[in-house]
């Protein structure tokens, strides 16, 4: 099992690595987002005309959940967003080496099945969870230079903190991986694929508060929004990097959410993926 | 003894949808180290019978044993044992050939370091070692079916399937590619089983053949058994006049079993070519007839199909009714969110 899966990890990340184009488009997205679109909301408390320090305190928790900025809350949230939006083609690859033969080739060995979606799992995720971390890291940079916003942090990030972010960014990275790589093995057609990917994607996005100012979303959009996984995940990163005053629950709460998100959809995916992938159709 | 054979198939059938019957009670027994071929047009049932020998595909009925194992039973150890050439090209092009093989060396299990001694060797058996690490992408038709069957020896296997193996590759390209098949049968003794339409092929390679056609065998044996039950050789007669008929002047003479005419045209069955031909000539000149051309041929396997089957043997054009079958079943799948 091992060895199969060694095998077909090591053949995912050598295509990937001979595809600087899309390593390029894949950087180019969140760049893009963090430059222009976040620059151009420098929405702040006192954009609102709110100037003393305890209402400033005030609008914060209740528009920006503690964020000092738009642009901070924003770009907490982008992690979120890139851990979804990473991991859309991750089921379109296995299409196209249905449709060039490859995938025949794999299914034509005894390789486990666990070992066919185990090796695109592993190289799906990597990507999603590495430009996470570009996202962060990123958006700190951008705060330091001059005429530009960044990602300014109010709270003291600890060990703990860090493990906290990791969890959130890894999880979410893995649920949706999960998802679109089940979706790219029971599905043969890359437009069928494609308009199933959309039907979750902008709809999971847009009920989320990653991009969306938590003070002006309607109340029912705030109750939908709780149980979002990308929410659930945004929280994490959020309460680490500008504490939990504006939290009803601890992140550790909110991981066990989307914990139970993924442990759910892993656990369907393994059933459908098992049946899909059984040695005689 | 169906555990010392290699491959043994009884009544296989493969319905599609309830209503396609793809391969209809398919029985055939091939022995160890001999080159089957399973000749048929497009449609016939061949790639389907393939794909159930080869563990991929679950029979309706009937049984198939592959190197003593039951294919429904232990799919897995049936594609350790054996090796698959497949009708299209499976090579992952953003991969080197010798990066293609260790990929998969690894998908049997084999470890790493035995993978890519493995994968060197067979890059230089197959004569791709100037290539071996450019991406397969930037090969040749040729090389990539050279790749393909180096890909498919990498867990050494005791049967080698091979579908249709030099579709869409030139004669010399098809010529190399059974250069290294037979070479490896010499080498290695390994049980070949290849489906075809090219005819002259399948004569030159295999030890015996079936013929399928609408998905149920209509004839086997070997290439030249097969060729005497047409009874002889075809002599070719072309004559000056179309308006005088030789048929019974040919008809009496030694050997001859049947003469058929199309205006000044006679095509004339018999034991012998070479024996007939001049007694043929003498009595058409005697009864008044001039003779200007002679073809003699052995029959060919072309004419074994068309005498089994009723049809020349060519490519059809447009997908067959089970390819649309199959496809409008992935499609109805794909709708539903399953294969």
């Amino acid at each position: 099992m091992f060895r199969e899966l060694g095998a077909l990890t090591r053949r995912e990340f050598l295509k990937l690595a001979r595809n600087p184009a899309a390593i390029f488009t894949s950087l180019l997205l969140p760049l893009l987002y963090l430059l222009l679109f976040g620059n151009g909301f420098t929405i702040n408390a006192s954009s609102f005309g709110v100037t003393t320090p305890q209402q400033i305190a005030i609008f914060d928790q209740e528009f920006f959940r503690g964020a000092p900025n738009y642009y901070s809350y924003f770009s907490a949230g982008m992690v979120g967003f890139v851990s979804v939006t990473a991991t859309l083609f991750i089921g379109a690859n296995v299409i196209f080496d249905k449709l060039f033969g490859v995938f025949k080739r794999v299914r034509g060995t005894p390789a486990p099945s666990a070992a066919v979606f185990g090796s695109r799992l592993i190289a799906g995720a990597a990507q999603p969870i590495l430009l996470a971390f570009f996202v962060l890291g990123l958006a700190l940079l951008l705060g330091h230079i001059p005429g530009l916003h960044g990602l300014n942090v109010t709270a003291s990030v600890g060990v703990l903190g860090s493990l906290e972010v990791l969890g959130a960014i890894v999880l979410l990275s893995l649920m949706f991986a999960t998802l679109f790589l089940t979706f790219g093995i029971l599905i043969d057609v890359p437009q069928t694929y494609f308009a199933a990917v959309n039907t979750i994607n902008l709809p999971v996005l847009l009920t989320s508060d990653a991009l969306y100012p938590w003070g002006f979303m309607p109340p029912w959009l705030r109750t939908v929004s709780q149980y979002n996984p990308v929410s659930l995940a945004v929280n994490v990163i959020r309460e680490a990097l500008f504490g939990s005053a504006a939290y009803p629950y601890g992140p550790g709460i909110y991981l066990l959410g989307l914990f139970a998100w993924t442990a759910v959809l892993v656990g369907i995916a393994i059933a459908l993926v098992r049946r899909a992938l059984r040695p005689l159709e | 003894m169906k555990g010392s054979e290699a491959v043994v198939t009884e009544n296989l059938t493969k319905v599609y949808g309830g209503k396609i019957r793809a391969v209809e009670n398919v029985s055939i027994t091939v022995h160890p180290g001999e080159a089957f071929g399973f000749l048929g047009p497009n449609g016939a049932g061949k790639t389907t019978t393939v794909s159930m020998l080869t563990a991929g595909l679950r029979p309706t009925q009937g049984s198939a044993i592959v190197n003593g194992l039951d294919v429904e039973k232990f799919p897995d150890e049936v594609k350790r044992q054996i090796g698959v050439i497949f009708q299209e090209s499976t090579a992952d092009g953003d991969l080197s050939g010798l990066e293609n093989i260790e990929v998969a060396a690894g998908c049997f299990g084999i470890a790493r370091s035995e993978g890519r001694a493995r994968a060197k060797a067979l890059i230089d058996q197959m004569q791709l070692t100037e290539a071996a690490n450019r991406l397969a992408k930037t090969y040749s038709g040729g090389m990539r079916r050279r790749l393909e069957l180096a890909v498919g020896l990498v867990n050494e296997p005791r049967i080698l399937f091979l579908d249709e193996p030099t579709l869409g590759l030139d004669p010399q390209g098809r010529a190399g590619f059974w250069g290294f098949v037979q070479k490896l049968r010499k080498e290695t003794g390994v049980t070949v089983f290849v489906t075809t339409h090219y005819l002259d092929e399948a004569d030159g390679m295999c030890d015996r053949i079936a013929i399928i056609d609408h998905g149920t065998i209509v004839a086997s044996g070997t290439p030249g058994e097969l060729k005497d039950k047409l009874g002889g050789d075809v002599v070719t007669l072309k004559t000056a006049s179309s308006s005088m008929d030789l048929t019974a002047v040919l008809r009496p003479l030694p050997g001859v079993s049947s003469v058929q005419r199309q205006d000044g045209t006679y095509r004339v069955k018999c034991a012998s070519g070479e024996r007939l031909v001049p007694l043929a000539v003498d009595a058409c000149s005697k009864a008044g007839a001039l003779i200007n051309g002679v073809i003699v041929k052995r029959p060919s396997l072309d004419e074994v199909f068309l005498e089994f089957t009723g049809r020349e043997f060519r490519e059809e054009e447009g997908p067959t009714a089970t390819d649309q079958a199959v496809q409008g079943l992935r499609i109805r799948g794909a709708l539903r969110g399953r294969r």
